[in-house]
Parts: structure tokens; sequence; C-alpha cells
């Protein structure tokens, strides 16, 4: 059960959402992207519910898991589908796609292969990609850290920083990894059992609260 | 599909019942024991041939116990145990029964009547056990799928071609002679074990999941399809779909099944008690939207993997609708083109056929997308069609009935009047009806899509 009285995210902010399994992360995702109907309450984005109104697509890319994903397509096909969505043509995503080579590290782009056929890291790439690709203005990953490796994530730490600094994104994020979280997010939200019990402004201490929470716990 | 095994079950029953009379009336001359007793090889022939196309190789249910502290013998054994319970296996029991009960029992008493029972128990689960081996052999060398294929082909055109012996003589006099000393069934039992036991060798050696399971590794390329592109956004999402068909075994499966389906006129349109309209109108409604039909109940089942994808991103209900009425319009559209050949049958099956179209077009892909806001069901699009009973519920036996009804419930008052001419056009003219105001149900069709897709992205993330 999520239960949410209030919550406000500012644009521009980068959101860190902590919790351990069974907090509630991912239904909170899937409530901000009307994947999931609230009994009560409702979800304000941009001033319109999500629910009602579908403007919300046009600026919000999501990745939770690879239930985004059309896993027969090539990932090609999948990048051309997406950008066509966001009328942006075949060209003229194919010319965005080598700013992405180094997160690919060569495994996604002319492998052959169907996205069903790649590891679920690669995956994982995949759909990153597939969200950048739609130029949002609010950016959801739920635990993007989870599957890749750590070359990976160092350079998807820098990729999030600096598209939320050049571009100014709104950004929210999963992860169980503390260190990654407090160190791209400016602001944590901790769950537990369905409810925002902190909400941190990231400073040096960040780290050191949060890891004491999830020890005291266990 | 729910439908189309149910008819075939009903009608192996049916025919169970009278084989006797049909054997009766084909072999006139000959002993009615004799005739059956002469069938059984060809039959198992058959038998084999088909579940080598159709049988499913039970192995990756053995993935999370591997690592587990399970014995392989035991692993092994649950691998041969859980393939048994298929169609395949009932039907030869299900055929033969009741003609036992009703000429060998009382003609020859129990000891005989259970010697051919246990025989065809026998064969039966020998040629099961040796088709999962078999395939399992194929899987690894393909070689041995030509070796397989030649030897039957040689023992056929022996007979058949060359006439050096008679496999049906063969069968008649091996099983009557099974009835004179029954003791002899136990030498089939002895032989499924001795595959059972081939079968066990083999796994016992090669219980590894990338030995029983091949992934297809070859090179996948990114295409696109032409045509479609026209249609805009709709379009794109239809040339997704036609990728999912055409990429992922269970709806290609769809797609061969509905292709042998062409055939189906050839059963009715020669016989000519079905000269009526009625028999027309039920095989073109079949024929020309088996795609509908068969494709269309599972909707939005086969995109169950990605829905949530589909929900959040800028794909438009009304698009996405609109990308499966050009789907349905697409197979339809060749559906009909291929029955034209029928047109030899007469030119009122011609009509006929193309009333059906304009009804399938109109009316059945209206009620099928009705149907599919009521789908909750997730699909696996890798695992095969054939009695594959996933994703099948309610809303599928639901949806046959108005399917099956609809046509006739029009049709038949007139034809009754003695205006068949009437009826079709009664059917005709609804079609067109639902077709041109199409535009008023895909809106009601969106609202109701909207209402429910959380529901339906609740039901397919269910695993």
């Amino acid at each position: 059960m999520v239960n949410i009285p209030e919550l406000f995210i500012k644009k521009g902010e980068t959101i860190g959402l902590v919790g351990n399994n069974g907090a509630g992360k991912t239904t909170l995702f899937r409530m901000m992207l009307d994947l999931i109907r609230p009994d009560s309450g409702e979800v304000i984005s941009d001033g319109k519910n999500v629910a009602e109104s579908e403007n919300w697509k046009d600026y919000t890319a999501s990745y939770l898991d690879e239930g985004f994903l059309i896993d027969y397509l090539t990932p090609e096909e999948y990048f051309h589908f997406i950008g066509g969505l966001h009328n942006k043509t075949k060209t003229q995503v194919d010319a965005e796609l080598p700013s992405f080579s180094e997160f690919f590290n060569g495994e996604i782009l002319n492998k052959g292969k169907y996205i069903r056929d790649l590891s679920k890291g690669n995956q994982t790439k995949v759909g990153v990609a597939a969200c950048l690709i739609q130029n949002p203005q609010l950016l959801m990953l739920d635990e993007p850290f989870a599957n890749i490796d750590p070359s990976t994530q160092i350079r998807l730490k820098n990729m999030i920083k600096e598209i939320s600094l050049e571009k100014h994104i709104t950004t929210i994020i999963s992860s169980h990894d503390l260190n990654h979280i407090t160190e791209v997010c400016e602001r944590i939200l901790l769950m537990e059992k369905g409810k925002i019990i902190k909400d941190i402004a990231t400073n040096s201490n960040t780290l050191q609260e949060l890891e004491q929470y999830f020890s005291v716990l266990s | 599909m729910a439908i189309l095994i149910l008819y075939i079950l009903l009608n192996v029953v049916v025919v169970a019942f009278f084989l006797d009379e049909i054997l009766k009336k084909t072999n006139p001359s000959q002993d009615i024991l004799y005739s059956f007793n002469g069938y059984i090889i060809y039959y198992f022939l058959m038998d084999l041939l088909l579940r080598f196309q159709m049988q499913e190789l039970p192995t990756l249910s053995v993935r999370p116990y591997l690592h587990l502290r399970i014995k392989k013998h035991q692993l092994i054994n649950y691998l041969s145990l859980t393939s048994l319970w298929t169609t395949f296996n009932i039907t030869p029991v299900l055929l033969s029964l009741p003609l036992l009960i009703k000429i060998v029992l009382p003609q020859q008493g129990p000891a005989q009547f259970w010697g051919l029972l246990l025989s065809i128990i026998g064969v039966t689960l020998s040629n099961h056990l040796f088709s999962l081996w078999i395939k399992r052999k194929v899987n690894l060398n393909a070689v041995w799928m030509l070796i397989f294929l030649g030897t039957l082909l040689l023992f056929v055109s022996l007979d058949f071609y060359f006439k050096l012996f008679s496999i049906s003589t063969l069968s008649a006099e091996l099983f009557t002679f099974v009835m004179a000393s029954p003791l002899f069934s136990f030498l089939f039992l002895f032989i499924a074990f001795l595959v059972y036991f081939l079968n066990y060798r083999y796994l016992k050696s090669n219980l590894y999941l990338e030995e029983l399971h091949t992934a297809d590794s070859s090179h996948k390329s990114s295409t696109e399809i032409p045509y479609l592109n026209r249609f805009g956004k709709a379009g794109d999402l239809a040339g997704n779909e036609l990728k999912l068909i055409l990429r992922n075994k269970r709806p290609r499966s769809v797609i061969t099944m509905s292709l042998m389906f062409m055939f189906y006129g050839l059963i009715f349109y020669t016989n000519p008690t079905f000269s009526g309209y009625a028999g027309i109108v039920f095989c073109g409604m079949f024929m020309t939207g088996i795609f509908i039909i068969n494709y269309g109940q599972f909707m939005f089942s086969w995109q169950s993997a990605h829905f949530d994808g589909i929900l959040v991103s800028k794909v438009n209900a009304v698009d996405f609708f609109k990308s499966k009425f050009l789907l349905f319009t697409l197979f339809s559209s060749l559906c009909f083109i291929l029955t034209i050949p029928y047109v030899y049958f007469g030119w009122k099956v011609l009509i006929v056929h193309f009333v059906m179209f304009i009804w399938n077009l109109g009316v059945n892909t209206l009620l099928v997308l009705y149907f599919a806001n009521q789908n909750y069901r997730r699909i696996d699009l890798s695992k095969g069609a054939t009695f594959n009973w996933e994703g099948v519920g309610a809303s599928q036996w639901i949806l046959s009935i108005p399917l099956l009804l609809a046509p006739f419930i029009l049709y038949l008052p007139m034809s009754l009047l003695g205006y068949p001419e009437g009826g079709l056009a009664a059917i005709a003219i609804i079609g067109l009806f639902f077709m041109f105001s199409r535009e008023i149900w895909l809106s009601k069709l969106v609202k109701k899509f909207q209402e429910k897709r959380y529901l339906i992205a609740e039901g397919f993330r269910n695993k």
C-alpha cells in the first residue's frame, strides 16, 4: 500500500528514491506514469492530472523494467520506433545514436540480435537510451544501476548529471546503491512500507545517514 | 483456437463411436477387426509425423531444479512423466476404446480386449518417447531429421510405389496375432520401456540447458515494412505487430494454421449435401476471417510482454486500435484472395465469400476488439500454439457464441421463408453498415479501453 499525502517535485530537480524491497518505489513510479490508478488522490504533472490528460507523454520518458521494451525488435528498430513517436525521422535517430557509443560499449548496435536476446544489463542500456532519444523534460528510471557493469554505471551517472545540469531535466531515479544515488541526486526520498519517511536535501552527511538507517533496520 | 480444439476433439469422439460402421462401409468384404488392425500402423506413422511437427519438448521446465539437491535421474523421470499429458497420447485410446468395447470384448473376450488395448498403449508410449528422443537429437544435429524422414519415406514408398510389401497387411497380421496370443502385447510395452531407456541415457549425458535448448543464434537484421508507412503512426504500430507475428513462435503458428484453414472449403464444397448457402456462409466466414478469429481472440495478450511500454509511450489509443483494423484488413484481404480459386465450385461461392469478407471486416473485427478489452491474460510468445491453453479464458468462449451465431440469425429466417438471397443481402448490408460506421464504434472501444487499461496492464504483469 503506497500512501503519500503530498509530494512536490520542482522542475529541474534530481530526485533519488531509496527504500528496501516492497517499500513501494516501483508502485510510486507506476502511479506517476498512470499505469496504476490510485484509490484516492491524483498525480499532477505540469498542472494536469496524468489520468485525464495525455500531455505528460510528450515530455516524460521512463524505463522501469523490460516490460517497457518491445523485445522482438532489434535495438535499432526500437529506437526508430520510439523516435518516430516523437516525430523524429529514421535519419535523425541514426544521427543521434553515435553519441551513445561509449554508453553502449559496442554491445548494442549492429549486433544482429533482437532485444530479447540481449542480457538484462544490455536491455537496460537500450531502455535508458530510448528514454534519452525522446528528449524528455522528465526522466524516470527504476533501478537503472542494477544490472549494468561498473564502467557503464559510472558512464550512466555522468550522463544523468550532465543532462540535468545542461538541459535542466527533472529526473527521478530509484536505486539500492546508496553511493550512486547520493552522488547523482540532490534530493533523496526514503520510502518505507509505502510512505515517504525522509525527504533529504543531499549533503556530505547524507550517505552516512542513509547507511545508518538501513543498518539499524536489519 | 479453443473452439477449434473442441471441434477436433468432438470429431474424434464421433469417429470413435461410429468406427465399426465406418470400417464396414470402407472395407465391406473384410472382417471389421481385420481392417481395424490393418490401419493401426498407418495411424501411428501419421501420429509420429504429426508429433514431430507439433509436440512440445518439455525441457526448460527443469531449469529451476538443475542446481538444487535433486538427483539427475529424478529430473529425467520428471521430464518424461510431465510430457505424457498431451492430446497425442489420449486420442489413440479414445479412438479405439469404443470399438474395443463394442466388438472385441463381446466377440473375443477380455484377454483379447486387454491384449489389443495394451498394445495400442504400448505403441503410443513408444511413439511418444521416440519423438521426444529424435527431436532432442535434431536439436543438436539436423542430420537426424533427414535420416528419420528418409526412413519413413522409404517404408511408405516400398508399400505404395514398389509394392514390395503392404504395411496394411503387416499391421493386420501383427495385431490379429496379438489378439490370438494376448501375452505378446507385453512386447509392445517392453519396446516402450526400451525407448524410455534410450531417452533416459540420452538425457542423462545431456542435461545441460544449452544442449537441450538451442537458442536461435542467426543474425537478425532490422527490416522495414514499406507499404505500411503511409498509414502514419497506426501504420508503424501495425508494422511492429507484423514483426511480432513473424518473429515469435506462437503467433507464427497461428498464421500457419490459418493458412491450412484455406483448404477448409475443400471438405465442404466437394460434398453435395452442403451445396446450400448456409454451408458456404459458415465456411466463407471462417476462411476469410480466420486471422481475425484466431489471432484476434487473444488481443491484446500478444503484446502483454510490453503493454506497460505501450501505455507510457506516446501511443495514441485511437492509433492503437486503428493499427488493429489495418492488420485485420490486410490479412483478411489476403485470405479472400487466396480463396478466390473456390470459384471453381460456382460463382455463388465467390459472391458469398465476398459477403462474408465484408461481414468479417465490419462486424467480427469490432466483436473481437470488444472482447479484447475484457481480456487480462498474459501470453508467452515463445511457446508453440498447438494445444496451448495459455491465455484461454472465459472471454474466448463467450466470444465464440456471437461469432458463430450472428450471421445465421440474419440468414436463417429469410432462408426459411424461401429467400436465401435475401438472407445473404441482410448479412452484406449489416456488414457494410458497421464498416461505414466504424468511427463511431471505434470511439466507444477507445473509451472502454481507457477505463479498462489499468486492469489489462495489471493482468498482463502477472506472469
